[in-house]
């Protein structure tokens, strides 16, 4: 059937090496990535109290309909789920995404998503060729770094780079010019588990949840596959049409007169972003995921950088900066190195924060209370950036205790309380990575402190705080005024559809309408982004300068795709109720592993401490749009710190609105029932927490 | 075989067929061809006398961001689903390689004189008569391979199709059943139109070429202040 499923999941199972195939059609009320791989982990993990490195756990790697189409901003994504290690105090069931050409390489090679369970008893990787699944000796690569696993895997799985390699014995067997796809950990990774990610090709990680040193638990150091099959499109026509209708309100269809509005719009970015945090003089090309429209990375002369984005380079850049007055290749190099070690580059950067302010007090270093002989002379330069990494890597010096992860190294030196307090350890809840602020983008703490990770989704991120900061440091108004957003977003936000989902005022952020603006966005992340896999940096399109209106392709777009792939007729709405359920199935585990609201408390820091820049290596004194006596506008909210009392009568609206009980946070029977979730209430009240 | 039309051996010039067939086809090429539509030409053992492609497809490897955008559009509209195995332009390239080099666009180049076409024993490897367009007739394809081992490109631009059973090749849209579009040289390029860097572009004429490939800059302004001043450029294309 032509509907961009392949029609298989692949279940591994690592301690007896078997493998068997279950029908994706079992899933699909699911969506697929994330959805597919709750459902999944749900039915195979049957003790979802254990760690993230008890054999015990289930680690799913999932794609969606529209992987491997043309679909824009989805085609190349990956979803992985499973219990992770890297949180604290308990490492949730949780989520991470990597971009790339793996999705797109299972698809051909027949298969919607990969199920692994158990653990090895020796080192392995997996090496999956169309329907052919192997268990490959991994003692070789075990304690190479990530690009040379590849290469080495590369060069096992196919004769020759860059010509046709025939994958099967006969002559209509399929053949291919394509490298294979690997998403590898990196060397000897079960010794810095937490910090541990899994990367592919040389910019691609899937960072939060410690999924490296899950990998490493079970003995498996990567998984390659290559494929020369098809995904069935039930109207190709009509996909071309839409991708070419898409280029109308992206760089593809504006090479000659990109726009001008000054902001921050994700569909609409011109290619290659961070490209400036390169070294000047660097000549590179764009780089993009397959199918992208927008291609936000690059490749360079000098190799070094190659599809790095974002905090690949920001957990180092700044420091460059400081030691050599300037971005030199340092930048680029330090990236690759987290890159190739298999490092979380969000816990390196708030590592590099913490260390410089330990130093700036005398605190660590030679003798002092944080013992430590690294090179601290030389900080910010590459000779201290491959210090700090191999002392994580070998655990020696204070990479041994990084090696735990932040929370649990700062608990081992007895400064983690005092330290989140006074914000110098940037942990924003669960022991993770302060990334963007709960104290003025309140939709991305609260979702984070509701969830289990960073939430790292930035649909109201580019239009709330980046577009009008920028206009605010750039000295002109926004061309999208405050009441215009509010107005869009609430076209976008169904079923809620509150323009007063806006409001970052004082007032605002603890309102009934910002419990609908995080319950909106919980939702469609879980689906449209996790679930059918839009990617993060294109995707909530809320506002588009190519737009005469300034609206965006969000609620118009996403079905679009889904349907001429499917043909299906899913509507927008639909997809945000579908998230609801996974949500909530999301929500059920967590709740199982030990989750209470009273847990649900952001670090100190965050009511005891202004917001300010610095607080990250790359954030600029947040301008948000407010509500106030009856006008909208954009005001800084820069020093604003949170209330505790007033995020607790939050979530008690919060917990109200998801129909979930207020006293605990636990999702109500009925509430379950009413999305055909019986079964997750029966399975919760068994364990005595389902709400009342 | 018939739109080639094989006439006796007339020619007094001193290179090989072999060595012409090479040189112009492809790898190694060294001279460079461009300007006039050449509509025939005599070679040492035969004269083939086939109308040159009214179209090719030129590309700008520099402006490549590899995201194979083009092979999914080109298998989706010709057959209705996604493969990069069945995508009749290839994108290689390498994550770890350094710019220009890590990333080749492989696309026929409609040879003026076809190794493919002059290899197949039954005429399925063909120059469209209509519009030049060096294509397969599928009804004609024993599935001998020739065609597919006579292109002097890596990676052949002329591929074996395992699920159709027949040898492929760039028709330059002319046939696209999946797409409501009109192809062809007069026609809409699907890989053309999806490339969100305009790396890939039509012309009527053949273009220059050297062994690196096409001498060709399709680079817009805007690709130097996004600071992608490698992008564009002399030997842009394979």
């Amino acid at each position: 059937m032509a509907n961009g499923y392949t029609g298989k999941i692949l279940k591994v199972d690592l301690t007896d090496k078997s493998v068997e195939e279950l029908s994706t059609a079992d899933y699909e009320q699911w969506g697929g990535g994330h959805g597919m791989g709750s459902a999944l982990f749900w039915e195979y993990c049957e003790d979802k109290t254990i760690s993230g490195t008890d054999p015990g756990n289930v680690v799913t790697i999932m794609t969606s309909p529209l992987s491997g189409t043309l679909a824009p901003g989805v085609a190349g994504r990956t979803e992985i789920t499973g219990i992770g290690i890297q949180a604290y105090p308990i490492g949730w069931y949780t989520r991470s995404n990597f971009g790339g050409r793996f999705s797109t390489q299972l698809k051909f090679a027949g298969w919607d998503g990969i199920v692994i369970l158990g653990k090895s008893d020796t080192p392995v990787w997996l090496n999956i060729v169309d329907g052919k699944v192997t268990f490959e000796d991994a003692t070789d690569v075990w304690g190479l770094d990530t690009f040379e696993t590849q290469e080495e895997i590369w060069a096992t799985v196919t004769a020759s780079a860059d010509d046709w390699n025939a994958l099967g014995g006969s002559r209509d067997s399929g053949r291919t010019t394509q490298r294979p796809a690997v998403l590898t950990s990196g060397p000897n990774a079960e010794g810095y588990g937490p910090m541990a990610s899994l990367i592919h090709d040389a910019g691609n990680g899937a960072g939060q949840g410690g999924f490296g040193g899950v990998f490493a638990s079970k003995n498996l150091k990567a998984v390659s596959v290559l494929g020369t099959g098809s995904v069935q499109v039930a109207d190709p026509n009509a996909l071309m049409e839409a991708r070419l209708w898409a280029n109308e309100y992206s760089f593809a269809g504006h090479r000659d007169s990109t726009f001008t509005t000054v902001g921050s719009f994700p569909f609409a970015t011109s290619p290659g972003s961070t490209i400036g945090e390169m070294a000047p003089g660097v000549v590179s090309r764009p780089q993009g995921c397959v199918g992208c429209i927008r291609n936000c990375r690059a490749r360079t002369d000098k190799g070094e950088g190659n599809e790095s984005s974002c905090v690949d380079f920001f957990w180092y850049d700044a420091f460059d900066r400081a030691a050599h007055g300037g971005t030199t290749q340092t930048t680029a190099k330090a990236a690759d190195m987290i890159q190739k070690y298999g490092l979380n580059s969000f816990a390196m950067e708030a590592l590099m924060l913490y260390l410089g302010d330990l130093l700036q007090q005398g605190l660590i270093g030679p003798g002092a209370e944080i013992d430590s002989n690294l090179p601290f002379a030389s900080f910010g330069t590459v000779e201290f950036a491959e210090a700090l990494c191999q002392s994580i890597l070998t655990q020696t010096d204070i990479g041994a205790d990084i090696a735990l992860g932040l929370a649990p190294m700062a608990a081992k030196w007895g400064r983690l309380e005092q330290d989140t307090t006074s914000g110098i350890l940037r942990l924003q809840e669960w022991g993770l990575p302060h990334h963007y602020d709960a104290r003025t983008e309140v939709e991305w703490g609260y979702g984070s402190l509701i969830g289990e990770r960073d939430i790292n989704e930035h649909d109201f991120n580019y239009v709330a705080y980046w577009t009008p900061t920028v206009c605010a440091l750039y000295g002109v108004e926004c061309e999208i005024s405050a009441e215009r957003l509010s107005e869009i977003v609430a076209e976008k936000t169904a079923p809620y559809n509150d323009p007063m989902m806006m409001d970052y005022s004082d007032e605002g952020i603890y309102s009934d309408a910002m419990a609908k603006t995080v319950s909106w966005h919980r939702y469609y992340t879980r689906y449209w982004k996790e679930s059918i896999l839009y990617c993060d940096w294109m995707w909530a399109d809320f506002v588009n300068p190519y737009r005469e209106d300034f609206s965006g392709l969000t609620g118009e777009g996403e079905p679009k795709f889904l349907n001429a792939v499917t043909g299906g007729n899913v509507t927008y709405e639909e997809g945000i109720e579908i998230g609801k359920r996974i949500w909530n199935l999301d929500r059920a585990i967590w709740i199982l592993q030990g989750r209470h609201r009273d847990q649900e408390v952001f670090s100190g820091y965050n009511y005891e401490v202004g917001a300010q820049p610095g607080t990250t290596t790359y954030e600029a004194p947040y301008t948000m749009p407010v509500y106030e006596n009856g006008q909208w506008s954009y005001k800084s909210v820069a020093g604003r710190m949170l209330d505790r009392d007033k995020v607790e009568a939050w979530k008690t609206k919060y917990f109200e609105l998801e129909g979930w009980d207020a006293t605990s946070g636990w999702p109500k029977r009925e509430t379950l029932e009413s999305m055909d979730l019986g079964y997750v209430a029966d399975a919760l009240e068994a364990a005595g927490k389902l709400g009342a | 075989m018939a739109d080639i039309e094989k006439k006796e051996e007339s020619s007094q010039s001193g290179y090989s067929r072999r060595q012409f067939l090479t040189g112009v086809g492809g790898i190694g090429v060294g001279a460079v061809l461009g300007g006039a539509l050449l509509k025939s030409i005599l070679l040492p053992e035969e004269v083939l006398a086939i109308p040159a492609s009214e179209g090719y497809l030129l590309v700008d490897t520099r402006k490549c961001s590899g995201c194979t955008s083009c092979m999914l559009a080109c298998a989706l509209t010709h057959y209705g689903e996604t493969n990069h195995s069945l995508a009749r332009i290839q994108i290689t390239q390498n994550p770890f390689g350094s710019f220009p080099n890590d990333i080749n666009i492989d696309q026929c180049r409609q040879c003026p004189y076809p190794s493919c076409v002059d290899a197949c024993p039954t005429g399925a490897m063909h120059a469209d008569a209509k519009t030049g367009v060096r294509t397969v007739d599928e009804a004609k394809c024993i599935g001998c391979e020739r065609c597919v081992n006579a292109c002097p490109f890596t990676p052949s631009r002329v591929q074996w199709n395992p699920q159709e059973k027949h040898a492929q090749k760039c028709d330059l849209c002319v046939d696209t059943p999946f797409w409501d579009k009109e192809g062809g040289p007069d026609g809409v390029r699907a890989c053309e139109a999806v490339c969100p860097m305009g790396a890939i572009t039509f012309s009527s004429e053949i273009p220059m070429q050297t062994d690196g490939g096409y001498n060709v800059d399709l680079h817009e302004p805007i690709f130097d202040t996004l600071g992608f001043t490698g992008a564009g450029g002399v030997a842009g294309g394979h």
